[in-house]
């Protein structure tokens, strides 16, 4: 079995994890992250993408919310690329209690949250979808958070100070020596070889899958994975962050998020956050409750529904998870269960994945008996360095001058062809779902009808990839979009898929493909 | 003014329908929201491709698959009437060459490299035949992103005794990266442009070497460019359908609908019907949106080809109701039960929602749970009629030239 060494090593790949190696990387130590899929493929890429003001937890979890703004403010600053500054709105609908407004009010101002009282008409003025009775109105700092941009710029800026990413490395098991860790063997995914790496400490941050990766060291620790839906959106039926502003339920945030929005969320327990299956009352609770915030919601597209499974910690077995706080969880190991070189990070939520990281790598330190002081919150993120937010359409606006300097290869969300290509060779990956994710190739109304095939021929050229392999990776890709996608087909989403069928099935004959 | 007969609906059972009664001297109109599959799909008359397994003569398979499929719209139609709208279809379209029948299907290579059984084929795409094997050369333009030769060709090499290969070639474009099937099929129309490519091309090609392009060899002129292709390059030339818009399909769609004009036939596209007026059991016109404001249509008969869940003449909504959009007809190839989910978790299989659409009788009429017709004087054609999966089967536009030609036969013996 081939070895390698490092200091530290990092288990998982969502935004605590890449945020922990990154950190790590920059404080110098010698650091490799693994994570079992691609970056982001766990809770991270599978929320709403919500920069959190805090205000969401301002009454109940004030700790939470202070640690929000904190970090809010932070991420302005760091990650200002992978930001819309859209701002945020709370708003009591007919079903909400006015009252609790001022309780909200109380909230805020004891957290730290920016918040002001705006008059219906003046949000119904900045958000005219609004449901034209609502009774009161509150701005707060909430933006739009890209979770892909913000893991790859924070993976890329953990290489640039010498952190090593292997992808497609699932952990086997966490090696023991005596009373400390000392090691992880891992499995190449893609390879089947398996790979051991020693290392001074292991930082669990598998998030949801903590629980399990803890277990094979032998340690407890106890997460509750939270299953919560979200159903994108065809369309930005809303500008800005609108949350309802009442004790925080089911359905009651709409995202605006690039060129989509997204409403969620649910929170159930489940057994295990790997097995997450979409039901058809959730999704009719979340179409109910967006008519709530924005009448006629019903009648826009649905583009595609997910799950993501929260990571709770809880130190007792709970039964609702939304009683469990939203503070992350650090235990160190070696004061907790007597175990050496070993500390599993984990709660917590994607606006505070900093601050998880810097008290992670804390903890690595004094674990290593050295003093090296967290940079992060100084240092911006790769192509976050002038400040700027990301706008919507700046896609657009680089394409509108040349228009036919290069063949836009998804339409939906202006990738064009050199991008692509140039993501393929970087990317090493012949995963479309990957470059999906990377591109937000095939993210738009239709859902890869078109890019796909295109993608699948330029991945065969570019990769060279024989035909099998490029065979693999289309219909994997319409087997994955379509588990997205059929639980919420109805309206012109519906028709748009039909059409897909007759393109992939009709035209092409995908199903019939050697392979 | 009082027609004849009112089609809703511009694809191709639609423009059957219309283009049969307009020849036989009806007055025909044609409301419809936009073009239809025509744009979409290629022109080739597929019939049936795939039953249980590849078929070779549509002729020989369709009674036991009409058996096996008793609700299928085929069910409903004679072989003769089947073959009888091959027939008029190919004649009348004589600028398409059509060759084939219900005899045998020939084997299409598609953009990816499956070999697709069709019935009917236009003769730019005859010479694509696979089934009789041999060497094979495909062509990519540059600047033609709906196209991939190289992997096309690659899977086509696993269909045995054939061989296949690759070649790209980069015509001028005028500094314009990013063409599409269309600004082609526009460039080929010009003779410097094929020129260009023939030049490209000399020195390349293998004695024995039949040569596929996509299918963008012209909109107005498809046949002479191929011709004249053929000539210059010495060799056998055919076309690949590929990714809409369907270059193929828009010759179809302005050939039938130049004849339709031609025989005295109405067009409005851009048009939707938002209303209609029923009494005693018939239909008596419909209103369709115009630019000023709706406008009723009066006529003797009606043809809905409005097409199914793809074009929006069934829709679905948010709570899963399911819906025939003109006449809110009784439909038949519901999900079972309650009706959700509609959908199963594999992709590639066949969905409780596929066969959705509008039960009919032997004349092809919209029937109740009864099964007697709900309007005397309405008859259905192409895919809003229930019981097919055509993308499944390979019968897309063979269903729709059959039942628009039904429908149209079934109009002249009840207006006799």
């Amino acid at each position: 079995m081939a070895a390698l060494e490092t200091e530290v090593l990092v288990i998982g790949g969502g935004s605590t994890g890449v945020g922990v190696a990154r950190d790590a990387a920059m404080r110098g130590f010698e650091t490799v992250l693994v994570e079992r899929r691609d970056l982001a493929d766990g809770t991270t890429g599978r929320y709403h993408g919500l920069l959190h003001s805090g205000g969401r937890y301002a009454v109940k979890d004030p700790e939470a919310a202070r640690e929000c703004i904190v970090e809010n403010l932070i991420l302005r600053r760091i990650a200002s690329d992978c930001i819309e500054d859209s701002g945020g709105l709370f708003v009591a609908t007919p079903w909400d209690d006015p009252a609790f407004g001022d309780a909200f009010l109380e909230g805020c101002r004891a957290s730290g949250v920016p918040v002001e009282e705006i008059a219906p008409s003046e949000a119904l003025r900045r958000e005219p979808r609004l449901h034209p009775e609502i009774s009161r109105a509150f701005t707060v700092p909430d933006g739009a958070l890209d979770p892909w941009k913000l893991v790859w710029s924070c993976a890329r800026s953990a290489q640039e100070h010498g952190a090593r990413i292997l992808l497609y490395h699932r952990v086997v098991g966490l090696e023991r020596d005596g009373n400390r860790v000392s090691g992880a063997v891992v499995s190449d995914e893609l390879t089947g070889e398996e790979l051991r790496i020693h290392a001074d400490v292991v930082v669990n941050a598998a998030g949801a899958w903590a629980g399990e990766i803890a277990e094979s060291a032998g340690c407890r620790v106890n997460v509750v994975p939270g299953k919560g839906i979200m159903i994108a959106m065809n369309h930005r039926l809303v500008h800005t962050v609108l949350n309802r502003c009442k004790p925080p339920a089911d359905g009651d945030i709409l995202v605006p998020i690039r060129t989509v929005c997204v409403i969620g969320t649910t929170d159930m327990r489940v057994v295990h956050p790997d097995e997450l299956e979409v039901t058809q009352p959730e999704v009719d609770q979340m179409l109910d409750e967006g008519e709530k915030l924005v009448p006629g919601f019903r009648e826009a597209r649905a583009l595609r529904v997910w799950i993501g499974a929260r990571p709770l910690f809880s130190p007792e077995e709970v039964e609702d998870t939304r009683e469990v706080s939203r503070s992350h969880a650090l235990l160190d190991h070696r004061t907790r269960d007597g175990v050496d070189g070993f500390v599993t990070i984990t709660g917590g939520k994607t606006t505070t994945f900093r601050l998880m990281a810097e008290a992670a790598v804390d903890a690595v330190c004094a674990q290593l008996g050295v003093e090296r002081p967290c940079r992060t919150q100084e240092e911006p993120l790769p192509d976050s360095e002038d400040g700027r937010y990301y706008e919507l359409g700046s896609r657009l606006r680089a394409r509108e001058p040349v228009p036919q300097s290069e063949e836009i290869i998804c339409e939906c969300e202006l990738v064009t062809r050199s991008r692509l290509e140039e993501a393929m060779k970087r990317r090493r990956t012949a995963n479309l779902d990957d470059l999906r994710r990377t591109l937000r190739l095939g993210m738009g109304p239709c859902q890869g009808g078109f890019c796909i095939y295109r993608a699948t021929g330029i991945l065969h050229a570019v990769e060279r990839l024989d035909h099998d392999a490029a065979n693999a990776a289309l219909l994997s890709f319409l087997q994955e979009r379509w588990k997205g996608v059929h639980p919420v087909l109805y309206g012109d989403q519906l028709r748009q898929a039909r059409l897909d069928d007759w393109i992939f099935q009709g035209l092409l004959g995908v199903q019939h493909l050697p392979t | 003014m009082t027609h004849d007969t009112i089609v809703i609906g511009a694809g191709l059972a639609g423009l059957t329908a219309a283009l049969r009664l307009a020849d036989e001297g009806q007055r025909v109109l044609v409301v419809a929201r936009g073009v239809g599959s025509t744009h979409l799909a290629p022109a080739t008359i597929d019939v049936l491709g795939f039953a249980d397994e590849g078929v070779e003569s549509p002729e020989r398979a369709l009674q036991q698959f009409t058996d096996a499929h008793p609700s299928h719209p085929y069910a409903r139609l004679s072989a003769e009437l089947i073959a009888a709208g091959i027939d008029w279809f190919k004649a009348r379209l004589p600028a398409f060459g059509y060759r084939g029948g219900l005899e045998e299907n020939v084997l299409l290579p598609t953009a990816v490299g499956v070999a697709k059984p069709s019935a009917v084929v236009p003769e730019t795409m005859a010479r694509g035949d696979l089934r009789a094997g041999g060497r094979f050369v495909f062509v990519g333009l540059k600047g033609l992103k709906d196209f991939y030769p190289a992997y096309l060709a690659e899977n086509l090499g696993r269909v045995s005794a054939v061989s296949a290969r690759a070649i790209e070639v980069a015509p001028p474009l005028g500094g314009e990266a990013d063409v599409g099937s269309l600004g082609f099929a526009r460039r080929f129309e010009e003779p410097a442009f094929w020129d260009a490519v023939v030049g490209e091309l000399a020195g390349q090609l293998g004695p024995d070497e039949r040569v596929g392009f996509p299918a963008v060899l012209g909109i107005r002129n498809a046949g002479e460019v191929w011709r004249e292709l053929e000539t210059r390059l010495e060799r056998s030339v055919f076309e690949v359908a590929t990714l809409p818009p369907s270059v193929s399909g828009i010759r179809l769609f302005e050939a039938m609908t130049d004849a339709l004009r031609q025989a005295g036939g109405r067009i409005l596209i851009g048009s939707p019907v938002v209303g209609t007026e029923t009494e005693n059991g018939r239909v008596e016109g419909v209103v369709a949106q115009a630019a000023a404001r709706p406008t009723t249509h009066r006529a003797r008969s009606f043809v809905l080809a409005s097409g199914g869940l793809a074009a929006g003449g069934i829709h679905v909504d948010s709570y899963g109701k399911i819906r025939e959009a003109v006449f809110d007809l009784a439909l038949s190839g519901l999900p079972a039960a309650n009706g959700r989910p509609p959908f199963l978790p594999t992709y590639l299989e066949e969905h409780p929602l596929d066969r959705v659409g509008v039960p009919v009788d032997d004349l092809l009429r919209p029937t109740d749970a009864d099964g007697r017709p709900q309007y005397v004087n309405l008859h259905a054609a192409g895919a809003t009629i229930a019981g097919a999966v055509p993308w499944r089967e390979a019968s897309g536009n063979g269903l729709s030239l059959a039942t628009g030609y039904a429908a149209a036969e079934a109009i002249l013996k009840g207006h006799e």
